[in-house]
């Protein structure tokens, strides 16, 4: 018996290429005042070869089965990647997220920056609240896919994907020059845990200073946690209500204070049934709500147009990288686009497989699985814009076989059942 | 006989990519060890052998797939597949349950079953084969 396909290791971006960037804004020489990439990270990265760990680290090993990913060693699985994604959707789940980068931009023109490196009007954003975006290079393509929180009026907390760690903060860095900002990782001084699920708000209030109900989804705050202080925001990668909860001041040096809400979480939860979750839920449960996987649903080669993600594209804002290219792509209109695939047929898709329609092939999958809660084949597939409409039929082929599908939208799982928009009984 | 937490029953052979072989008078029966099922971890779905099929020892005869990983199962022995175990089709969380009984996956008249005996292990060599992976 051998494995030959791991559903999270495929780069679609491998072996093309792109324009350098050439940068068109050259404003005043450097004025950026302070740019710190964290020691421990530093420390961390130059321990070359060797996975970096989370503040958890010695949990995930005696619980669960680890892997090797983005240069972390992190869970797979505990009790296993359907347990735990049952309890996401049915009670409540969590998950550490530590190995996502995490970065504070701040200064007087942190928005300004900001406006012009991603894709989302930032300017929009008030105080305490976050949003999902995009950062584009200069052809459009997709640099990366985040969530922006901003703290307070100059300062902001970017996380974005363990993948990118050193390609973002390079990229944002490389950019805040001509702005007058700080920028400092901080994603080795603060620990990141996503509790997620119908019953997440009930468990972390019993164990919270201030009343969770009051942060409405995408709206964040700092409160006490099991008498910590984190910072949390109603925000996640789920599909389902929930909170992303940052543990402020816990170097990995001396994790306990993360341990101690990680812990506190597990105990508050217990009357839900709450689950440790790892990497392979968090991409199930992703996959179902329609999510994009960075490296396999979007990468530079895609656009936040093709992905359907036109809603962080805010092209009525002032110049930002990629502006021209996405307004050109507009105009013309986009070629391709991502789309679900629901089988109809038995068989499991998987990244790579071929999308066929009138004995051609049409698209490929970018991610694929089998959903827990509905017990059949899911996919995301890039497919030309004619054949991307709900209901059009189309065929995977999965190795030697073609398994009848169609084209749905996304989230995949009924919205009144399941996700942050159902309707609670 | 047990080893990394895997049982690996004394009268079976093994292959070294982890199926097991039970000689039947006039058939043998295939599956998958313990072993593979642990690693493989919620098998959810998988693709049988057609009855009658020829398969060829170290050759593919099916895939198992589990959410996150597909593994092709390689024939152990050479021969004509003479049943398959339908309820997999159904259930194939039995690979997990009992990977050495309610699991089997087919059975197979062998044609050249002495010589290919040779090339498999006993359950002791499995044994120590697991323990050399897991150092």
């Amino acid at each position: 018996m051998k494995s030959f396909s791991n559903t999270m290791a495929s780069v679609r971006s491998a072996g093309k290429n792109y324009l350098l960037f050439q940068p068109k804004w050259k404003l005043n020489p450097l004025r950026s005042r302070h740019i710190e990439r964290s020691r421990a990270l530093l420390e961390a990265n130059s321990l070359k070869n060797q996975p970096q760990k989370t503040h958890l680290h010695k949990f995930h090993a005696e619980k669960g089965r680890m892997e090797v990913f983005a240069g972390f060693e992190i869970p797979m699985w505990y009790k296993g990647i359907i347990p735990e994604h049952l309890a996401v959707r049915n009670g409540v789940g969590i998950f550490d997220v530590s190995h996502m980068g995490r970065t504070l931009i701040s200064g007087p023109e942190a928005e300004t920056l900001l406006n012009y490196i991603t894709t989302n009007d930032v300017s929009a954003l008030t105080p305490l609240s976050a949003h999902y975006s995009t950062m584009c290079n200069p052809q459009g393509g997709i640099k990366d896919d985040f969530v922006l929180s901003r703290l307070e009026k100059e300062r902001f907390l970017i996380v974005y994907n363990a993948s990118n760690r050193d390609k973002d903060f390079d990229w944002i860095v490389k950019h805040s020059h001509s702005f007058n900002v700080d920028v400092k990782d901080v994603s080795s001084n603060v620990a990141m845990f996503a509790v997620q699920g119908p019953k997440a708000e009930q468990t972390l209030q019993k164990i919270s200073s201030k009343d969770l109900s009051k942060i409405e989804r995408f709206k964040c705050g700092w409160t006490e946690l099991a008498r910590t202080t984190t910072f949390v925001s109603r925000t996640g990668y789920t599909g389902e209500d929930g909170f992303e909860v940052f543990v402020w001041d816990t170097p990995l040096t001396s994790p306990e204070k993360a341990v101690n809400v990680w812990n506190k979480v597990l105990e508050a939860g217990k009357e839900f049934g709450i689950e440790p979750c790892g990497l392979g839920a968090r991409d199930t449960l992703r996959l179902e709500a329609g999510m994009c996987l960075y490296g396999n649903d979007i990468d530079e080669a895609t656009t936040p147009l093709e992905a359907g993600l036109s809603f962080v594209v805010k092209l009525q804002k002032a110049d930002f990288i990629g502006k021209n290219s996405l307004e050109k792509q507009k105009t013309e209109g986009v070629k391709q686009r991502r789309a679900g695939i629901l089988m109809l047929e038995k068989g499991i898709p998987r990244p790579h497989c071929e999308v066929w329609k009138d004995k051609k092939k049409i698209g490929t999958v970018t991610s694929g699985t089998l959903s827990p809660i509905l017990k059949c084949g899911i996919a995301v597939a890039y497919v030309p814009t004619e054949y991307s409409k709900e209901g059009e039929e189309v065929t995977v082929k999965i190795r030697d076989t073609f398994a009848k599908g169609k084209i749905v939208k996304f989230p995949f799982y009924d919205p009144t059942k399941y996700g942050y928009q159902r309707k609670m009984p | 006989m047990k080893t990394h937490g895997c049982e690996i029953p004394d009268e079976l052979y093994y292959s070294k990519e982890h199926e097991w072989v039970v000689v039947k008078r006039d058939h043998v029966i295939v599956g998958i060890t313990d072993y593979a099922q642990k690693a493989l971890h919620e098998i959810v779905y998988m693709e049988l052998p057609s009855v009658g099929a020829e398969v060829k020892q170290t050759k593919t005869m099916g895939t198992v797939e589990s959410i996150k990983a597909v593994s092709e199962i390689f024939a152990p022995i050479s021969g004509k597949v003479v049943e398959i175990n339908k309820n997999l089709v159904e259930c194939p969380e039995l690979l997990n349950k009992s990977p050495y009984t309610e699991g089997w996956i087919a059975k197979v008249k062998p044609v050249n079953l002495d010589s290919e005996l040779g090339s498999l292990m006993n359950a002791q060599k499995y044994a120590e084969y697991i323990n050399k992976l897991e150092e």
